[in-house]
């Protein structure tokens, strides 16, 4: 019932937060209500809602991890203004279980998504087209990168 | 050590990302309608841009009625607070000021000197310390901190921040490493970060954490060359403001020994609080003040003044001296502002002929420890350890932090709530300062508008401790 809190070594207060335990339980806890939401307003099949669950979290996470640089505060001086949260996370180090962790999850709705709707036509070739890119983007080779110079620096 | 129960780490992160949606909708709206109004711009760049101060935006700015809250008397154990936009002020129990000794307020042995010397000198001494800022008080000044703290010599600032942010980068540069606990003040990350040197950081507190970065640090070396590091200093403070817990400095001191790194000591919350004589953290834990090579700390806390100081060897302060832009460019403490703080310390040495200071000392002990204990009986949950007059009450869910300040001001009793960037995300919380100026009757009134805050907002989250079970008189006994 109880769990212990041990302060982090992480300065960066943009990511530190995701180093307290509950994140882990919220997220796939928001992605489950989510999709109760998703089919209670739109009463379309659970694969439908599945899949429409998994794009919106392809966009809001494409556009908060790996497109948003910087950090909403103004008194770290600028510091990470050229990284997206994604590569500040853990102190830019690879493969931790943060980012394992997050990895994962977009396979496994990916998977949830396409079983449910039975690997039909239109709704396979976005989910498919969703992961890929979310997949990519996570890779530690990609850390830094920026392809063709997208989201580069001015 | 903080024990989260789970369901209430999970809704806090619901909740903030709840406020976070809505704040991110506002400021899509907001930039949607500001497309079709015309900026007034004028071809200049915005100050700052939009992403930047969002937290302070969308999250700050809802809950503002509960920082800054003007006052309009000395902080003394009962305070008037202003009510915003008009000129009526009730007086609050002061549960907030770092009024630790109660000098912040008339004493009858300070104020009559601090006011000679407004009259002798003036309020600022117009200068700075190298060209005509330097009195016989603020000499007088420096040797009694020295004396005092247990160190050869000190040199004054007139700015407790300024000293760290000033200071650190004088003492090191690039090719230089310093080790600082993760949750030092601001002034120390800035001090650090203006220095240009190497900056490491350990796990809060954690000797064993320290060990294990400094070897690892002296076995890599500076960065890219791989050289040796030139200098070394770990920065640690004596109470940490936000968590009320003590040093430990007496492993931190052993084991800076062990590889040779200079130990720097923030005691900007210890000096004067803690301590038999009020000596701070290295009386406390009785680590002798040799072994420690740079001793800091502020006036503002315990000696009811302003700006902070640096002790140290002779050397240390005389190199200070020549090279610290504080010193050299920044204007003196101010001469009355030096008097306060050298009979400040005369009353708590006891040197003023009464022994007052050994009172106060004993009453702040004898009130945080009564207070913090009462305070866990009643189930709330408390930092700090004993002995130290900083107790934060962790409120954890964003919208406690403003229901639980509103509602202690309704009662009549002003504290301190913190939030996010100040603490982590999850660790809200309401930070209580005692004083030696509080009796126990206003303790005890306090502990029940707490008590009252507390049940409505649902801040309890340990079980409270059992109430001793009362003998009744006339029970049959049933065989």
């Amino acid at each position: 019932m109880y769990v212990r809190a041990l302060p982090t070594t992480d300065v960066n207060r943009n990511t530190e937060w995701f180093t307290y335990p509950g994140v882990w339980t919220t997220y796939i806890l928001i992605l489950f209500f989510s999709w109760l939401l998703v089919l209670s307003v739109f009463h379309c099949s659970p694969g439908m809602a599945w899949t429409i669950v998994h794009l919106a979290h392809f966009t809001v996470t494409y556009h908060s991890f790996h497109w948003k640089k910087g950090t909403p505060f103004g008194d770290d001086q600028g510091i990470y203004n050229r990284l997206t949260w994604w590569e500040q996370i853990d102190n830019g180090k690879q493969l931790t279980r943060n980012r394992k962790f997050l990895t994962v999850v977009p396979i496994v709705l990916y998977l949830i998504a396409s079983h449910t709707t039975d690997y039909q036509h239109p709704m396979l070739f976005l989910n498919t087209l969703a992961v890929f890119v979310m997949v990519v983007a996570k890779f530690p080779h990609m850390h830094k990168v920026r392809i063709f110079g997208i989201n580069g620096d001015q | 050590m903080i024990t989260i129960p789970y369901l209430t780490a999970v809704s806090t992160y619901f909740s903030y990302g709840l406020l976070f949606a809505f704040g991110q909708l506002r400021d899509y709206s907001r930039r949607i309608f500001d497309w079709w109004s015309t900026n007034n711009l004028h071809g200049y760049a915005p100050i700052c841009l939009a992403h930047e101060d969002f937290y302070i935006r969308r999250l700050y700015h809802r809950i503002q009625d509960c920082f800054g809250r003007p006052i309009s008397s000395a902080p003394d154990a009962w305070v008037d607070v202003v009510e915003r936009r008009t000129t009526k002020s009730t007086r609050c129990l002061n549960l907030g000021s770092y009024n630790y000794l109660g000098f912040g307020s008339y004493d009858e042995y300070c104020t009559p000197l601090v006011i000679d010397s407004l009259k002798k000198f003036s309020p600022s001494t117009c200068s700075s310390r190298v060209d005509a800022g330097t009195t016989s008080v603020h000499a007088e000044l420096e040797e009694c901190v020295a004396k005092y703290v247990g160190k050869p010599a000190a040199i004054v600032t007139g700015m407790g921040y300024a000293t760290n942010s000033a200071i650190i980068p004088v003492l090191i540069g690039k090719g230089g490493l310093i080790i600082s606990d993760s949750l030092n003040h601001t002034s120390i990350v800035n001090g650090a970060r203006g220095s240009g040197a190497t900056i490491r950081v350990f796990q809060h507190n954690t000797p064993a954490h320290l060990e294990r970065v400094l070897k690892e640090q002296i076995a890599e070396g500076q960065p890219r060359t791989h050289r040796p590091w030139k200098k070394i200093i770990v920065v640690v403070e004596g109470i940490y403001s936000m968590e009320g817990e003590i040093c430990q400095l007496p492993e931190i001191v052993s084991i800076c020994k062990k590889y040779k790194a200079y130990v720097y000591l923030d005691e900007a919350h210890s000096i004067g609080a803690i301590g038999k004589t009020g000596r701070g953290v290295c009386e406390l834990l009785g680590v002798d003040t040799a072994d420690v090579d740079i001793m800091m700390g502020t006036f503002t806390k315990s000696f009811g003044s302003c700006g902070g100081y640096i002790a140290g060897s002779k050397d240390l302060i005389q190199y200070l001296k020549y090279h610290c832009p504080a010193h050299l460019y920044a204007t003196s403490i101010s001469t009355p502002s030096a008097q306060q703080i050298i009979s400040a310390i005369k009353v708590i040495l006891g040197e003023d002929g009464s022994n007052r200071g050994a009172q106060k000392l004993a009453r702040i002990r004898e009130n945080s420890n009564f207070f913090r204990a009462e305070l866990q009986k009643m189930g709330f949950e408390v930092l700090g350890d004993n002995d130290s007059p900083v107790m934060p009450i962790m409120l954890y869910n964003p919208a406690k932090i403003p229901a639980f300040s509103r509602e202690c001001l309704r009662e009549n009793v002003a504290v301190v709530v913190v939030g996010f960037p100040a603490t982590p995300l999850l660790l809200a919380r309401a930070r209580i300062c005692i004083s030696a100026s509080h009796s126990r009757e206003d303790l005890i009134k306090a502990l029940q508008v707490i008590s009252k805050a507390g049940d409505l907002t649902g801040i309890k989250y340990f079980p409270a401790a059992p109430k001793k079970q009362e003998e009744v008189k006339d029970t049959i006994k049933l065989d």
